[in-house]
């Protein structure tokens, strides 16, 4: 299989090919990524396509020694990040009424016996209340399941910030959780 | 009394990352503080709720198409950027021609010439000041992507 950094380098040589296998190879990943940012499906699908955009513009300024994925994430959590403002501007609720479904009960986890719609509300609204760079770390450690070599990586920052940011990304998650259920 | 070093060995520990020997030496610290033990339990409980969920993905037929749009996006930049750089060197052309035959004609009265060159120099500064906000603002959007 060829890398990623070998085909950012053909997309750079305008290789539409290249552009299209490392779109196949990472298109959920992106959704996914931008989903856990922002919240609201249709945005996250139009954001991850305007990160691939972002890549095919961009690749000239793509560092070959540097791993692709830290890179493309920062082009996502970015785009999520400048989505997230505008939105703020024009409506002040952070969550999307239309998309309260983007968090569902897992099908095929033993845990869904203790979910119900009150604890699942309570999750997304408390979700959204975090700031980004909370929502961020959840989402990669809790719903993306990433280690935290992989999150330090993805992130480059040290791994024992990785800890820390999620000691306190949870505490606060919880007491909005908290705040809703009372 | 926890420190910060507590914080993290207990995410660390919810999550299965710590090593052996730190496995071992939080579980000594965890038998004698109860404000240990009760942020345990506090995150195993945020941890046994994200665990019973996921991500709504999006219908078979939207992954189907996703190249197709994507495809159609990349081929509209270039498009853009043709009609963008053509209508610039049109306009271009046109100011240059409308403005030689403006000030090349004796029978324009100075006050026409003065107003259209008042005008002009009016749209070139209004023009220089917005790109100089975008590109101000276009800085201060990278600063933030490095601050993280």
């Amino acid at each position: 299989m060829i890398a990623d950094s070998e085909l950012v380098m053909n997309i750079k040589a305008g290789n539409k090919k290249a552009l299209q296998a490392l779109v196949e190879r990472h298109k959920k990943a992106a959704y996914r990524m931008a989903l856990g940012l922002v919240g609201n499906r249709d945005d996250a699908y139009d954001i991850s396509q305007e990160a691939f955009l972002r890549v095919y513009r961009s690749a000239g300024t793509y560092d070959q020694s540097q791993p692709f994925l830290p890179w493309f994430y920062t082009i996502v959590a970015n785009l999520s990040r400048t989505w997230l403002r505008k939105r703020k501007r024009t409506d002040h609720r952070m969550v999307d009424v239309d998309d309260a479904s983007y968090l569902l009960i897992s099908e095929d986890n033993p845990e869904r016996s203790l979910i119900n719609k009150e604890t699942i509300n309570a999750l997304r609204n408390a979700l959204m209340k975090l700031s980004f760079e909370d929502r961020e770390i959840i989402t990669l450690q809790h719903f993306r399941g990433m280690s935290y070599d992989e999150i330090a990586e993805l992130l480059d920052i040290p791994r024992g910030t990785v800890m820390s940011r999620l000691y306190y990304a949870r505490k606060r998650l919880a007491k909005h959780m908290g705040r809703d259920d009372g | 009394m926890m420190d910060e070093r507590h914080r993290e060995l207990l995410a660390g520990y919810v999550d299965g990352e710590l090593s052996e020997k730190e496995r071992e030496a939080f579980e000594k610290e965890l038998a004698t503080s109860a404000e240990l033990r009760a942020e345990l339990e506090e995150f195993r409980k945020l941890k046994e709720v994200t665990a019973g969920m996921k991500y709504a993905d999006l219908p078979d037929e939207v992954w189907e198409n996703y190249w197709s749009n994507l495809y159609r996006k990349t081929e509209r930049g270039l498009g853009w950027i043709l009609i963008s750089l053509g209508a610039v060197i049109l306009l271009s052309f046109g100011l240059f021609e409308a403005f030689s035959a403006l000030y090349a004609n004796p029978d324009n009265p100075l006050w026409l010439k003065v107003g259209v060159s008042g005008a002009a120099l009016g749209a070139v500064i209004l023009l220089v000041s917005f790109a100089r906000e975008r590109i101000f603002a276009y800085n201060r959007e990278r600063y933030r992507e490095v601050d993280r």
